[in-house]
């Protein structure tokens, strides 16, 4: 192609792109967004840091009879706002608050609430920092504002290891849900994938893809063991 | 807010007021829909102030946002959900009405560009429209320059099957 061809083809994408109808959106609209996106993923954090309470809270009534019916850590759950399902441990510590003994210390979180899952969910993404705590200061990764099915979790996450740059991704499908994700095309050097089966009968994958130079993509021997703390998590 | 958060938030201010409407064509191109290069292209803004104080090298926010972009909808163009469905093949006489008339040149272009993969398309419009060299394009995309160079033959073919002689009607008289 001679420098000339390029240069039509140029003037033709830039004639094709032109004359675009008024934006959809404005300043004022990203920065709400981003405010709420900051908002919902703080009271996830909150969320996670509460339902440990609460549950502690109900092993200690149910130990010392008389001593409470686990009201104080429901009271203490509540405040919380509505982060796209992480309250759902937090109530959970009092509905499910039987025989604190039965069962995991922490129920698993299980489904999102709704038919519209966020492609960056906040109550995941903090358990992501549970079983990868390097990615507590990741930026995340782009996603669009479309929905993800009803009950699905995601988290996208731009990340580094090692210097080596990547996209991770984490995501949860409930009992039942089809596609269920299945590995991705085999290819070592830049994409590493791991899986596991969630205590709530779903499907937790793990997938990390190389997007810079490197040999491996990030944690790409970790992905396992992470999905193996994910899953009796979810 | 402080005076630090001030002044990034003018500073995200003005990036938005100077780039949006160069962010919204990008992302009509890369995925062929208004509405959805709308929602691709507030989704990298969104990101962008969420990230705005991590990203160090101010310098380089046209690059992340082009990947951010790209990825986004390369990525969607994968989701089981999401699939882009199959256009039907554009229609070559449609040019034949006004081979210099805009309208023509964009509806023409861009259902061409619908057929062809999403990588390939990613991979043209970073050359013909945001006007990237081959290695800059590659550093975008993660991959070599000599992927680089086979996705753009590859994507002018596509484009050219589909759009058969009229894509040399569509170039301007040069």
């Amino acid at each position: 192609m001679t420098d000339m061809d390029e240069a039509r083809l140029a003037e033709t994408f830039r004639a094709a792109a032109g004359a675009a109808p008024p934006a959809g959106f404005d300043h004022a609209d990203v920065v709400r967004a981003s405010r709420r996106a900051t908002a919902r993923r703080r009271a996830a954090v909150a969320g996670s840091a509460l339902a440990v309470v609460a549950v502690i809270g109900v092993g200690v009534a149910v130990t010392a009879p008389g001593g409470g019916n686990g009201r104080d850590a429901s009271v203490a759950a509540a405040p919380v706002p509505a982060p796209d399902g992480a309250p759902e441990a937090a109530a959970g510590g009092q509905e499910r608050s039987g025989p604190a003994d039965a069962g995991p210390p922490e129920a698993p979180l299980g489904p999102s609430e709704g038919e519209c899952a966020p492609k960056q969910d906040p109550a995941l993404r903090a358990l992501v920092e549970q079983a990868l705590p390097e990615t507590a200061d990741a930026t995340e990764a782009p996603v669009t504002l479309e929905c993800a099915p009803g009950g699905s979790r995601a988290v996208h996450l731009e990340v580094e290891d090692g210097g080596v740059a990547g996209l991770l991704v984490v995501q949860y499908l409930p009992p039942g849900q089809r596609p269920r994700p299945g590995a991705p095309d085999a290819r070592g050097d830049e994409i590493a994938y791991a899986a596991a089966a969630t205590a709530s009968g779903g499907e937790v994958a793990i997938t990390s893809t190389r997007t810079g130079p490197g040999e491996r993509p990030p944690f790409a021997d970790r992905l396992a063991a992470a999905a193996a703390v994910l899953a009796p998590r979810l | 807010m402080n005076e630090a958060g001030n002044a990034d938030e003018e500073a995200f201010a003005a990036y938005f007021r100077a780039r949006r409407e160069h962010v919204r064509r990008t992302a009509y191109l890369l995925c062929g829909d208004w509405h959805r290069a709308d929602d691709h292209a507030q989704s990298a803004f969104v990101a962008l102030h969420r990230n705005w104080r991590r990203i160090r090298d101010r310098g380089a926010l046209d690059a992340w946002m082009r990947r951010t972009l790209v990825r986004a909808v390369v990525d969607e163009s994968r989701r089981p959900w999401r699939r882009e469905r199959a256009v039907a093949e554009p229609d070559p006489g449609a040019v034949a009405d006004g081979a210099g008339d805009g309208v023509a040149t964009r509806h023409v272009l861009v259902d061409g560009l619908r057929t062809v993969p999403p990588r390939q398309r990613a991979v043209l419009v970073l050359r013909f429209l945001e006007g990237l060299d081959v290695a800059r394009t590659a550093e975008v995309l993660g991959c070599s320059e000599g992927t680089v160079k086979s996705q753009t033959a590859h994507g002018l073919a596509a484009l050219r099957a589909a759009l058969g002689d009229a894509l040399d009607d569509l170039r301007p008289a040069g």
